[in-house]
């Protein structure tokens, strides 16, 4: 972010970002319930997406464990608000960082692993964390999963209602991705975009290659964290087959179909395939043929992402990952 | 006890291993890996089911039919789909995920419940041993052996088969050979359909099918790829094998609860220790 530039896109920009959050925030107050609901779901995932976006897009390391990190945020925090008896906002730590040592403990040996070889190691990581959470009934509750888990509070303020608890989405979304935006335009980001477009040159300028994907796997699943602890407190009832293969899936397709190394590209796609087995409702018992065939589709045509049919940015996109134009050399 | 399970881990590990050569086959020619693969299995097995109900083929043809539609579907699909797809691993992982959950969901129109599936390959049980097992598990081992006879002569005896190595181990240097390198990639494809397909027609009889059978059985199935080596035919047969018996032991002496987690504990476990997997080797890469 480039706070004090003064050219017109800049600004323009500026506005454009202010308008969506004035549309964002008066929603709730015009929309029906059901699709605020659906909102909420929108901006909890946007947690986990950003995390893996920042991974996949900026490390080049493409996981499908998000789903499972995911949930182990979610099960931190209800096992401890559920067992312990802790309030729910302690949990949120917690959440964020046990989801983060799980994953620097599974994913580290595999994270020498380049391409394919690192997808493959995150199938079985989400796997291995599906199925304990599956079996290990005496902790996870196993296939009964969770019940009852509280609510958010803020001292007298109770976050129950799909309204209440939109605005606190919508604030964790709006923060994770001005987090990840400094994230990314830090020293950090460089490196990380150095080594995805070529590791054996990016280690060539000194940088720490090792260092630099242990701290973006460390921070996608940061973020999964703590998209699971919100996940917990809204639906407030947990199962293990929430976070099978499939919600990683899900994930990946969001940071990759609006277009890699598109933080907001992500954040549409999200908006996008998140509500889409709603809005694909109408196609009744063909609904998930249309969910795959818009992915399968999607990818044939634009392969940059959807985002590349209205935008036109240089070097976006996994097919040619060249860094931006506007990118300096040398910070 | 250890026999039965040991002929029952065997013949799992047999579908393992030819679902697996699916994923090795596309593998070895694109460096990809087609997650649509225990899909196309699954829909194998209700190609398979749809014939020999309502036209009563008899084992072999079903088999022989199954195959020779399943590699006609992977040659259309290669032409119409994965053609657009297998510039970019990410791409391609992404489209083939879609076109899983599309060939599921359409499978799922139809056969909502699991149904059972005829007992083309007959009822007798076979006594080896101590063990008591149904006939189609030796027609499962049997199949498997063939299958992979068969694809050794084509890879080394026909021209086809050898353009096929040609691609796989360097496409431009084949195309300027005069191989036709996407015709090649076609034909791989339709393999990889077909063997699919035929484990699904092979498992059948064994369970009840259902539109979600391909989840599991194609996970595991790539597990097993990953742990013989997945650039490798005789590897992804060893590790199917090996896999399909250390499942079967694990859930007869430890916890049927934890078995599936053998095989992907063992697919990180090697992917830590020898990434190119048990018979795999590296491509050198230049700088």
């Amino acid at each position: 972010m480039r706070p004090r530039s003064k050219s017109d896109t800049a600004r323009g920009r500026r506005w454009g970002f202010l308008g969506l959050l004035g549309v964002l925030l008066g929603a709730p107050g015009v929309l029906p319930t059901y699709i605020v609901h659906i909102g909420v779901f929108v901006f909890i995932d946007t947690l986990p997406v950003i995390g893996l976006g920042i991974l996949s897009g900026y490390a080049g390391r493409v996981s499908l464990a998000q789903g499972a990190l995911f949930g182990v945020g979610a099960y931190t925090t209800a096992l401890l608000t559920t067992r312990l008896g802790w309030p729910a906002l302690a949990g949120f730590v917690p959440a964020v960082c046990v989801a983060v040592l799980l994953g620097i403990v599974l994913g580290a040996p595999a994270l020498r692993l380049a391409g394919l070889y690192f997808v493959m190691a995150t199938i079985g990581i989400q796997q291995i964390i599906w199925i304990v959470l599956m079996n290990w009934g005496p902790v996870t509750g196993g296939s009964q999963g969770i019940r009852s888990i509280p609510a958010v509070t803020f001292g007298p303020v109770v976050v129950e209602s799909p309204q209440a608890f939109y605005y606190l989405a919508l604030g964790a979304a709006l923060g994770s991705y001005l987090l990840s935006r400094r994230v990314l335009a830090s020293r950090l980001g460089l490196e990380l975009r150095a080594l995805c477009d070529d590791e054996l040159a990016a280690r060539a300028s000194a940088v720490s290659v090792t260092r630099a994907k242990v701290v973006a796997f460390a921070l996608s699943a940061a973020w999964a964290g703590a998209g699971g602890f919100l996940y917990a407190h809204y639906v407030r009832y947990i199962h293990p087959e929430m976070f099978t293969l499939e919600p990683s899936i899900l994930f990946l397709t969001m940071s990759i179909f609006g277009g890699a190394r598109s933080l907001e590209g992500m954040l549409f796609a999200t908006g996008i395939l998140e509500s889409a087995t709603e809005y694909l409702r109408p196609l009744g018992e063909y609904r998930m043929i249309g969910y795959g065939l818009l992915l399968l589709l999607g990818m044939m045509f634009f392969p940059r992402g959807i985002l590349s049919l209205f935008v036109r940015q240089p070097g976006t996109g996994p097919a040619a990952p060249a860094p931006a134009a506007d990118e300096p050399a040398v910070r | 006890m250890l026999w039965q399970i040991v002929v029952g881990g065997v013949a799992t590990g047999c579908i393992y291993a030819v679902v697996g050569l699916g994923f090795t086959l596309v593998y070895r020619t694109l460096r990809m890996v087609n997650f649509a693969q225990g899909h196309v299995f699954m829909a194998g097995t209700f190609l398979g089911l749809l014939l020999a109900t309502r036209w009563q083929f008899p084992a072999v043809s079903l088999l022989v039919a199954v195959a020779v539609a399943a590699y006609g579907i992977g040659l259309l699909l290669d032409r119409w789909i994965f053609r657009r797809l297998y510039h970019d691993h990410v791409v391609f992982v992404v489209g083939t995920i879609g076109l899983g959950i599309v060939l599921q969901n359409a499978v799922r129109l139809f056969f909502p419940e699991p149904v059972p599936f005829p007992k083309v390959f007959g009822e007798r049980i076979v006594v080896l041993g101590s063990a008591r097992f149904q006939v189609s598990y030796v027609w499962v081992v049997a199949l498997t052996v063939l299958l992979v006879a068969l694809l050794h002569a084509l890879f080394a005896y026909t021209r086809v088969g050898r353009a096929m190595r040609a691609v796989a181990a360097d496409p431009e240097i084949a195309g300027t050979v005069g191989v036709k390198v996407p015709r090649a990639i076609g034909q791989t494809f339709g393999l990889s359909f077909a063997v699919a397909a035929v484990a699904g027609v092979l498992i059948g009889p064994l369970y009840f099918v259902s539109f979600d059978m391909g989840d599991m059985v194609g996970l595991k199935a790539f597990c097993a790829a990953v742990l013989g080596g997945i650039n490798s035919i005789p590897g992804t047969i060893a590790g199917g094998v090996l896999l399909g018996l250390l499942e079967a032991l694990a859930a007869g002496y430890v916890s049927s609860a934890y078995k599936d987690l053998v095989a992907f504990a063992l697919l990180l476990l090697m992917l830590a220790i020898r990434p190119t997997g048990l018979l795999g080797y590296e491509t050198p890469v230049k700088v």
